[in-house]
């Protein structure tokens, strides 16, 4: 009896412990979430007294709507180059994961290896010719330019996760059709892509995220006409100081989406970073 | 059959991406490497001098040693902080309870945060005068009142480490989550029954199998390491000193301080050959696995 009562006393510290540990997680998680979303509805001179109580205003939000800011054509173009990258790379990168997940081809183990492993390639060697590029085709500051280097980044990772969706897709209905006489480009477009859209989709979400939150090829390629945001919350630190208030309600207008965005396919997200290793 | 022509056509169109977008990008880097090209003296790329870039790089050059030695301390404590913590998370949230699953709901936020705005906010919590961090710190800690955490090298590189595990560790716990819900339950509750203590169960059975997933963790964690640039930029801009520049942000400066192509695409270049090298390791791992694609 008394060893039981030692042993339920042991696991009740324990449970506090966890909880304790959970709560302290919890905290660091969201707490700086929470820090920076009250920050967007502070005055400045609201910034120095770290309170959470004070007066909430949507200055902060005009502001960077209006001139110089103009965050919202900042937003317009996170939107086209993140929505032009996947709208090129999902389609091309369903029909080559399709051939990798179905027929068997000479160097086919060399070929996917060589297209997974330039997913490990530094952003930054990638950059430079095509800084170089861009400037000699007077294609510096355009969303093409960003699109076309996004793209290195987005392909990959999308072939690599819709191979792993087409595999867990079973063949018998695509033979049926195929005994029936239709061609192996109307069932890829009647029978196998309605069947994996789920996820297509959660694929294409997945590279939207990717290509929204890139910082590196912006920061070198744009300027002021393709700028995204990412690179577009860097311009309120400016000479006169760090306009954080700013700061605050642009990083709240970048993050709300993709907070949506990875919730509604969090459940993929994991095995879409590791390709399936991961189960 | 006409697949026998079809399955290489499906592949073209990615194919072509690819090759487009990064083997090429990379081809001429290296060109570029073993060439005398800044922009501030030619527009035109001047002549082969061979491997001098890589000798000065690898000899003779402060600035690379000290970038080299920044991002090997930064990716070693970053990748032993992941592990141990997303490892640790994971097993406290594998049970039930209220408090577990709205924790395991908000692991993914971190990491739908971009990385730019991580650092810039992160800047601001650690601000001197207005910093809730900075202020908190000094809260728990009388000794570190009025600490100017960015100003000091240490301590920078300490919270440029911190903004990171707080993006990775929230995500990598969900990756070990996944990998704990696929073992299979008997060894567990077999060792239990034979007598072990909760503490053996997890050394001898949880933990040994858990090690293919741990590694997949850490070869990711170590890539994204290596390649750490976003928050250098807008947490601490390398800074104070060079106490921050990891290697990537070297490459940068290099290029667009500087404007000396041939020897940032030298010093892109060693960063590369260390990440394929890695690539390969980590591919090995996975493809090795059954059920792994």
């Amino acid at each position: 009896m008394d060893r039981n009562a030692q042993a339920r006393r042991r696991r009740m510290l324990w449970r506090g412990v966890e909880s304790a540990l959970l709560l302290l997680v919890l905290f660091l998680i969201l707490f700086p979430i929470l820090w920076m979303a009250l920050t967007a509805f502070k005055r400045p001179v609201d910034l120095f007294d770290l309170t959470v109580f004070f007066t909430p205003t949507l200055d902060n939000f005009r502001t960077i709507f209006a001139h110089p800011w103009n965050i919202g054509q900042t937003f317009l173009n996170s939107l086209v180059v993140a929505g032009l990258t996947v709208l090129v790379s999902i389609p091309a990168s369903t029909l080559a994961a399709y051939a990798f997940s179905r027929f068997e081809m000479p160097f086919k183990g060399a070929l996917f290896f060589t297209i997974l492993a330039t997913q490990f390639i530094p952003a930054v060697v990638v950059v430079l010719p095509f800084y170089l590029l861009f400037r000699d085709l007077g294609l510096l500051d355009t969303h093409l330019a960003l699109v076309v280097v996004n793209l290195a980044i987005v392909t990959p990772f999308a072939v690599w996760m819709l191979k792993g969706f087409l595999d867990a897709v079973p063949t018998e209905s695509e033979e049926a059709a195929m005994v029936d006489g239709a061609t192996r480009l109307r069932v890829i477009i009647d029978i196998v892509v309605p069947m994996v859209w789920p996820g297509v989709v959660v694929t294409a979400v997945f590279c939207f995220i990717l290509t929204w939150n890139e910082f590196l090829f912006a920061l070198i390629l744009t300027r002021d006409d393709a700028v995204t945001l990412p690179v577009g919350i860097t311009r309120f630190r400016t000479e006169r100081g760090d306009l954080w208030e700013l700061i605050a309600a642009a990083g709240i207008l970048i993050s709300i989406p993709m907070f949506f965005l990875s919730s509604v396919i969090q459940r993929h997200f994991v095995r879409g970073m590791t390709g399936g290793a991961v189960k | 059959m006409r697949d026998r022509w079809l399955k290489y056509v499906l592949i073209l169109p990615a194919a072509l991406l690819v090759m487009g977008t990064t083997i090429w990008p990379l081809g001429v880097s290296l060109v570029t490497s073993f060439r005398d090209w800044r922009l501030t003296r030619s527009l035109t790329p001047g002549p082969f001098i061979g491997v001098e870039h890589y000798l000065i790089a690898l000899t003779d050059d402060p600035d690379f040693a000290n970038a080299a030695k920044v991002t090997a301390i930064f990716t070693l404590v970053d990748v032993a902080v992941t592990v141990v913590s997303a490892l640790g998370l994971a097993l406290l949230l594998r049970r039930a309870g209220v408090l577990h699953s709205v924790t395991r709901a908000v692991l993914i936020l971190p990491f739908a945060v971009s990385p730019a705005l991580v650092g810039i906010s992160f800047r601001f919590m650690f601000n001197a005068e207005m910093g809730v961090f900075t202020w908190m710190a000094g809260a728990i800690i009388p000794w570190l009142k009025g600490f100017v955490w960015l100003a000091d090298p240490v301590a920078a590189l300490l919270v440029l480490m911190f903004s990171d595990a707080w993006r990775w560790v929230p995500y990598m716990t969900l990756v070990v989550l996944g990998g704990l819900a696929a073992l299979p339950k008997e060894p567990e509750e077999a060792a239990r029954i034979d007598g072990a203590t909760e503490w053996q169960v997890l050394r001898d059975v949880t933990i040994p199998a858990l090690l293919p997933v741990l590694a997949v963790v850490a070869i990711l964690k170590t890539v994204f390491a290596l390649k750490m640039f976003d928050q250098v930029v807008t947490l601490t801009g390398g800074g104070p000193g060079q106490s921050t520049v990891t290697l990537a942000h070297l490459v940068f400066s290099i290029a667009f301080r500087w404007y000396d192509m041939g020897y940032a695409s030298a010093v892109a270049w060693i960063l590369t050959a260390l990440l394929v090298f890695l690539a390969v390791w980590y591919m090995k791992l996975i493809l090795r696995k059954p059920g792994g694609h």
